[in-house]
């Protein structure tokens, strides 16, 4: 099963055009959504999560019509929004048991058995009668990886799930995910680049509502392979580089300024080439529309 | 840094847009208030006189908590919604400079925010004059005064004692919630001082305790009269200082636990659960990557829905009843019930016995105020419970559909809506059972509760889904949803819309009666249920389609969704629940307006000018009169019908012939009359020309009518009730508790009673101003007529009525038989001599208790009690009064004319008590429920029914004329009277109280006066004058001549007046005679002061002290006050003259018991003096230590401060 959106749009009352002409098709595994903040990737998440409303466009998955058929859409979704609270005095395990009954699974053995598999494979297991008020960030994060599991959901959406997670619980988390991906989609969205190189077979990148390149990471990443170059430079020199040529991004290293410039042939006999990165990739879509906004 | 962060709130506040949108709120309001209200004050006060403009303030000051939860709730919460606790506190602020701050950064924009009442009210009442709505006479000058001193003193002093409360409140508790709930019990504090102000002993703990000042200040400016009220504010005195500074106080010192309690840490502190959690440390369990997932089977079907719905349902309900807030308004709206049910009804101060009806009646008082609230916030609560705790996109997609999650909030409201009404039961059985009272009536309990209440309720939960479906902020929907409410009442009470079916929610009042149970009100509930309940449906399925699942808030993306969820289903439904709401309203409006001739206010006011310019030519035309009337009544109170034959002997006792009668039956109303044979002499008459508007009918009589001539009129009448009316009880012919008077048929010529009468409607109306509403004590036309009727001077009656087989009639007179026949019972009835024209049919299941009364010579009067049967409480105090009231009156006014008195109960449906002749009727309110077992209570079934039997003779055998000043004859004399009676029951020195009680009635009706307080010789119709004033200076004036000498006056009149077959018929002229002829002259100053003028007291002690001597007894120094003045009828000060006034000095002992139990004072000095107004001294020398002493302690006297009068005497110093 495919997910296919194809001509999305969306403007908010407060006349943001948070998508704009969208066209995806993501294949069942993994998928990332790589932009910056406030780049649509939310937008276009809960619009496939039936949430919020489209203007035009369409968007299926497989025989479902998801902007018009939610309730087929419903029925096989799992969905972590990017920011969710729970109810404070209840335990894990209830309302872990309350959602699954929601979700439409009526057997009172099977949702019992569902539930407690997904507390010891969120390792929420000893904590699962612990009111959720008492949760830390991660264990709700968890709590929330968990609910979106609950039914064999055939679309799974996450939005920034690890997010505040340390790092031990995002391996953690990847590791899930990854299990689940193989035979469901998932979508993913991140602004942390080396997540989707980790874990995604395709992505596509947001800016600005607009998708400004999809692909296969590694395929993406050779695209630019041989374009990125580097220098170390003062730092008040910088505003001369950017001015001169296309600097996609800037790091600190030891104290210095280190400048990635992508460019078909060397800059300048100063600058080395530098082994491209997905986020170069990010880089180099990114930088330069954001700047045109800035100016 | 105190200073940034006042400036810092101010600057934040000015920029909210919620700040100006308050404010822009209160203008608009104060705009409407100024220019189209007539304020809270009389016709005769000008609307922004200082009293006035004072009233409003604090009116608004009161509903102002919602403003001040809202403004200064929020100023420390926003640390907490906003997160920015976490750092904010970290800069180097200290904690008193934050609270304070924030603080009185708050309250300056509350104040703010509060003058835009002001500037409404100045701004309206500069347009007033000359917008139209109200007469620009009705407008004064603009004076800063009239609003600085109640701003400062009640208005902002109000707004910060709840602004300090709730900025307490959630400062030390974090939560919001809590501001409202402080809101909600400072309320219902102001409600319960609301509910003691019923009786006059408590006006001292009302004026402490009322936490907004209201009751102080109505305390203060109760007896005002209009003049005072149009030049004088409120003076900073007494018990206004005492609340002040006892609410301030509260106020300061909740600010200052605040200020000084306040501490970043504990701010900070956060806590879920009060259980320990044990501290678990995360280990990675290995195991988890091998856990399969184990696959579940998915079911979606109808019965898995309804499952879902259920289990949601239920989580709701748990949910709220699980919230603090919710138990609190609960708790408090209980409490009040119960303090309803207790305090409810009291009659003149003595409390009712808590039958079932007045049990469920206290549900419409504040309960009813609480639970919209409630349901309000609960639905408020229950829309957001997921958006509240962020988990509104995890649930939004969960596949369930649309339907069962909005119906899941709303069978939960529902069942919550249940709980509530069942709420008016628990605390009524429990008030019933706490009181001794085991009659509980469960059927009417579940009847009003189920049946009418419940679907009301349910109505209120619809219109509150809806709004918070629409408005998708919490607070906001909070506030629209009560605004809606609010403008329903305001505009249901101040605008004159009273049609329930443009009323939300609204239905035809009804009256549960012991009598006659829910009688036939049960039609029109059930049709305006029906119809509330389908709009209801209509809104709460709108609401449906607009309501938001999801995250989208846009307006476009939310019609679309709405578009989304029409399908056949919800269309079909909305089709059917808007048919159902159409086809009720209309069959309601074809009852209401097509049947029952339904008509606004305003139209009935401009039918009432219509009718004098049309009709008022034939005012004053002779008539012949009615001189002996046959009734032949057959009463159907099953179907609500009674078909009346009468035949009138007319005479023409004018000098002039007369050629046509003209019937009046009255404008149409929900009485319907239809003429069944019409006759006069044998003839049916030509009727010549008809006023359809007013069912005002012109007949050629035929044969001219000379003076002296006699003719027979036969008419038969059916009057029935058809459908139900938009309001009205259709008390004549019910069920059980048929009770009717001789206006079933129609009057004869145009009546000036129909008239309009208010200055302002008359002069709107283009109608001359309307002083009097009866000629003067010399006009001929007025003289020639009795008052109560000028259809008939004395007439002879007899007449036969037959009723349903389990029911009893009653007529006036002698029964002379009764039999049934047809399955129906007659009775028959004869009056021996003459009548008033005024007489009852009535017809109920009634049990009859029966007495006799011997009179000292021997008389014997039967004595027959009509009564529901359950109603036996207090047969016995009806008994003692008739019999008391017969041997004073017929040793002190005469014999009493007839050989029986029969009083009668009739439903509560009118609350009042009226005397025909030899029948008492009284309602099922009045004193058959009273609860008389506290002998201080007034026993008001003795004091009235004395006062009724009185009318026997001070109404039926002295017959007042038409003309002003008359109606004392009968009303003062009869409350005299009956004041006589319990003088002898009692005892003089247990007077006081009811003397107090009469003078506080007078005082507060003469403030209300709306044209101008007219004297005891010409009052035509001020009940404050002919009852309260009435009773006070006849009862002075025994006291001051003596009450033989005073009854042999009125024993006089009796024998002159006593059924007087031609005019002149009695005045007030006449009356004053004889109490003149009986008055010595030095007491001529308090004939003419009270009779002929507007004199009031002031009489005060300043102080009494007490010596003893040296031979064991005590010297006591009495230092008074005392003043006189004349007022003009609008209570414009005259004169204040200086001649000595006659005024009882006494000195008393501690109160004692009387036989019934009461506590009377004992006077150890009681004397009159003449006392010179300005300050004297009296010294007495006694035997025993005195308690008390002042000047006038019997309250004799008209004086505004009668509590002043008598001091506790202290021991002198020296």
């Amino acid at each position: 099963m495919e997910l296919i959106i194809s001509n999305l749009n969306k403007t908010y009352a407060n006349g943001v055009h948070a998508l704009k002409d969208v066209n995806l098709t993501i294949p069942q595994g993994m998928f990332g959504l790589l932009g910056p903040n406030g780049a649509g990737k939310s937008s276009l998440m809960r619009t496939l999560a039936t949430l919020q409303e489209a203007d035009s466009g369409s968007a299926t998955f497989g025989d479902i019509d998801i902007l018009n058929d939610k309730k087929k859409v419903r029925e096989i979704l799992g969905y972590l929004p990017q920011e969710f609270g729970v109810y404070p005095k209840i335990s894990a395990i209830n309302m872990l048991n309350h959602i699954a009954s929601l979700k439409g699974i009526a057997n009172k053995g099977e949702r019992k058995s569902l539930v407690e598999s997904l507390l010891v494979k969120t390792n929420l297991w000893q904590f699962r009668n612990r009111s959720l008020g008492t949760y830390s960030g991660g264990m709700k994060q968890r709590f929330g990886i968990a609910q979106a599991l609950i039914g064999d959901p055939n679309l799974i959406i996450v939005d920034e799930p690890t997010a505040g997670l340390d790092p031990a619980e995002r391996v953690r988390f990847h590791n899930l995910l990854s299990e689940i991906g193989e035979n469901t989609v998932v979508i993913l969205s991140t602004h942390i680049v080396e997540d989707i190189s980790n874990l995604c077979s395709n992505m596509a990148i947001i800016c600005l509502g607009e998708v400004v390149a999809k692909g296969n990471p590694s395929e993406l990443t050779k695209e630019v392979a041989g374009k990125i170059w580097k220098k170390p430079v003062d730092k008040n020199e910088l505003a001369a580089y950017q001015k001169d040529f296309q600097v996609i991004s800037t790091h600190l290293k030891a104290g210095q300024t280190i400048i990635h410039v992508i460019s078909e042939e060397q800059p300048h006999a100063s600058f080395e080439k530098s082994k491209a990165n997905l986020e170069d990739v990010y880089f180099a879509e990114i930088t330069s529309r954001m700047e045109a906004i800035v100016d | 840094m105190f200073r940034q962060i006042y400036l810092f709130e101010l600057k934040y506040r000015l920029k909210r847009p919620a700040t100006w949108a308050y404010f822009g709120i209160l203008l608009v309001f104060g705009l409407i208030v100024a220019i189209g209200g007539n304020g809270p004050v009389s016709e005769k006060v000008f609307v922004n006189s200082p009293i006035g403009i004072a009233t409003m303030l604090i009116t608004i000051s009161i509903f102002g908590v919602m403003l001040a939860s809202a403004i200064m709730g929020v100023p420390i919460y926003r640390d907490i919604e906003h997160k920015t606790e976490n750092y904010y506190f970290t800069y180097p602020i200290s904690e008193k400079g934050y609270v304070l701050g924030r603080f009185l950064g708050s309250l300056t924009i509350l104040f703010l925010i509060s003058l835009g009442f002001h500037a409404g009210l100045i701004a309206g009442f500069a347009i007033g004059p000359y917008a139209g709505y109200v007469e620009p006479e009705r407008f004064t000058d603009f004076h800063l005064s009239y609003y600085l001193q109640p701003t400062f003193i009640l208005y902002w002093s109000n707004f910060f004692v709840s602004g300090s409360i709730f900025f307490a409140l959630v400062a030390l508790t974090k939560r919001i919630m809590l501001a409202y709930a402080g809101g909600a019990i400072l309320f219902i504090t102001y409600l319960v001082t609301l509910t003691l102000t019923q009786d006059i002993e408590n006006k001292d703990l009302v004026s402490l305790f009322d936490p907004f000042g209201f009751g102080t200040y109505s305390n203060v400016i109760d007896y005002w009269t209009p003049e005072e009220q149009n030049t004088k504010t409120v003076p900073i005195t007494g018990m206004l200082v005492w609340n002040r500074i006892l609410w301030v106080g509260i106020g300061l010192l909740a600010l200052l636990y605040t200020v000084f309690k306040f501490d970043f840490q504990r701010f900070l502190n956060r806590k879920y659960s009060t259980k320990k959690v044990k501290i678990q440390n995360e280990t990675v369990n290995v195991s988890a990557v091998l856990e399969r997932i184990p696959s579940v089977e998915k079911v979606y079907s109808k019965s898995l829905n309804l499952k879902i719905l259920l289990d949601l349902a239920k989580m709701e309900v748990k949910n709220i009843v699980k919230d603090n807030f919710f138990i609190a308004i609960l708790i408090a709206a209980t409490l009040f019930l119960f303090f309803d049910g207790w305090y409810g009804f009291p009659l003149y101060g003595t409390p009712s016995l808590p039958t079932t009806y007045y049990m469920l009646e206290v549900k419409d008082f504040n309960f009813i105020v609480l639970m919209f609230v409630l349901i309000v916030f609960m639905t408020g609560e229950v829309m957001h419970r997921e958006r509240g705790v962020n988990y509104d996109q995890i649930f939004g997609s969960l596949p369930i559909p649309n339907g069962v999650i909005y119906g899941s909030k709303f069978l939960a409201l529902i069942f919550i809506s249940f709980l509530l009404v069942n709420l008016v039961l628990v605390s009524g059985v429990f008030n019933q059972i706490t009181k001794g009272y085991y009659d509980f009536k469960f059927g009417m309990y579940f009847t009003d509760l189920y049946l009418i209440e419940f679907p009301k309720y349910i109505t209120f939960v619809m219109l509150a889904f809806f709004v918070h479906s629409v408005v998708t902020k919490k607070f906001i929907g909070h506030v629209v949803a009560i605004a809606i409410w609010t403008l329903l009442f305001a505009i249901n009470s101040f605008m004159d819309v009273d049609n329930n079916l443009y009323l939300y929610a609204y239905a035809p009042g009804y009256t549960i009666s012991d009598m006659n149970g829910f009688g036939h009100f049960g039609t029109a509930l059930f049709w305006f249920r029906i119809y509330w309940l389908a709009f209801g449906g209509l809104l709460a399925y709108l609401g449906f389609l607009l309501w938001k699942r999801g995250t989208d808030t846009g307006r476009k993306s939310r019609l679309r969704l709405a578009k989304g969820r029409l399908n056949k289903a919800t269309i079909s439904t909305m089709i059917i629940l808007a048919a159902i709401c159409l086809g009720s309203g209309l069959y309601i409006n074809y009852n209401t307006k097509t049947i029952n001739n339904y008509q606004t206010e305003k139209a009935g006011t401009i039918a009432s000018a219509e009718y004098e310019k049309q009709l008022g030519k034939y005012n004053r035309i002779d008539q012949p009169k009615v001189v002996d009337v046959k009734l032949e009544a057959d009463l159907f109170p099953e179907n609500r019908s009674a078909t009346i034959k009468t035949v009138y002997k007319l005479v023409n006792k004018s000098i002039r012939p007369i050629d046509s009668l003209h019937l009046n039956w009255g404008s149409p109303g929900i009485f319907h009359k239809e003429v069944e044979a019409f006759k006069i002499n044998g003839r049916t008459p030509v009727l010549g020309r008809k006023y359809e508007d007013f069912n005002y009918e012109i007949y050629a009589l035929g044969t001219r009518m000379n003076p002296g001539d006699t003719l027979v009129m036969e008419l038969t009448v059916t009057g029935s009730f058809k459908g139900f009316p938009n309001e009205g009880s259709g008390r004549q012919i019910v069920y059980n508790g048929t009770f009717m008077d001789n206006s079933f048929f129609p009057s004869f010529g145009y009546d000036t009673q129909e008239e309009l009468t208010s200055d302002q409607d008359r002069k709107k109306y283009e109608l001359p101003t309307k002083d009097y509403s009866l000629p003067s004590q010399n006009d001929g036309w007025g003289l020639k007529n009795l008052l109560f009727n000028d259809d008939a001077d004395y007439v002879t009656f007899e007449g036969t009525v037959s009723t349903a087989p389990d029911q009893l009639a009653i007529m006036p007179g002698y029964l002379q038989k009764e039999w049934e026949e047809n399955g129906r019972k007659y009775y028959s009835y004869k009056m021996e001599g003459d009548l008033d024209f005024f007489y009852n049919i009535s017809s109920a299941r009634y049990e009859i208790y029966k007495e006799v009364w011997t009179g000292k010579n021997g008389k014997k009067v039967n004595i027959e009690i009509f009564h529901h049967p359950e109603h036996t409480y207090n047969i016995d105090r009806f008994v003692k009064s008739v019999k008391h009231s017969l041997d004073y009156f017929s040793e002190n006014f005469g014999p009493y004319q007839y050989r029986q008195i029969r009083i009668m109960e009739f439903p509560r449906y009118a609350g009042f008590a009226q005397s025909f002749p030899n029948t008492v009727p009284f309602s099922e309110s009045f004193a058959w429920v009273g609860n008389f077992s506290d002998p201080e209570d007034l026993d008001y079934a003795y004091f009235v029914t004395s006062h009724e039997v009185a009318h026997q003779w001070w109404a039926h055998q002295v017959t007042p004329s038409a003309t002003r000043g008359a109606n004392q004859i009968s009303e003062s004399m009869a409350e005299y009277a009956a004041l006589m009676v319990m003088k002898k029951e009692y005892g003089r020195d247990a007077m006081q109280r009811f003397l107090k009680e009469e003078l506080d009635d007078y005082l507060r009706g003469r403030a209300n006066e709306s044209k101008f307080e007219k004297t005891l010789l010409d009052n035509d119709n001020q009940a404050y004058v002919w009852y309260q004033k009435g009773a006070l200076i006849l009862y002075a004036l025994q006291d001051l001549i003596g009450e033989k000498t005073l009854n042999k006056g009125f024993e006089r009149f009796v024998d002159s007046a006593l059924y007087r077959q031609k005019a002149p018929f009695a005045t007030s002229l006449e009356w004053y005679d004889y109490i003149k002829s009986v008055t010595p002259d030095s007491i001529n100053y308090f004939l003419e002061d009270s009779f002929e003028k507007i004199t009031l007291y002031s009489n005060k002690t300043s102080e009494a002290i007490y010596k003893t001597l040296e031979n064991g007894k005590y010297e006591i120094t009495i230092n008074i006050e005392s003043s006189k003045s004349y007022f003009d009828g609008n209570g414009k000060l005259l004169d204040s003259p200086q001649n000595p006034n006659l005024i009882e000095i006494g000195v008393f002992g501690e109160d004692k018991k009387n036989k019934a139990g009461m506590t009377i004072k004992s006077p150890i000095i009681l004397e009159k003096k003449w006392i010179k107004p300005g300050k004297s001294s009296f010294t007495y020398v006694v035997d025993n230590l005195p308690f008390k002493a002042g000047i006038d302690p019997y309250n004799k006297m008209i004086d505004r401060i009668p509590d002043d009068n008598l001091v506790t005497i202290e021991e002198s110093s020296d």
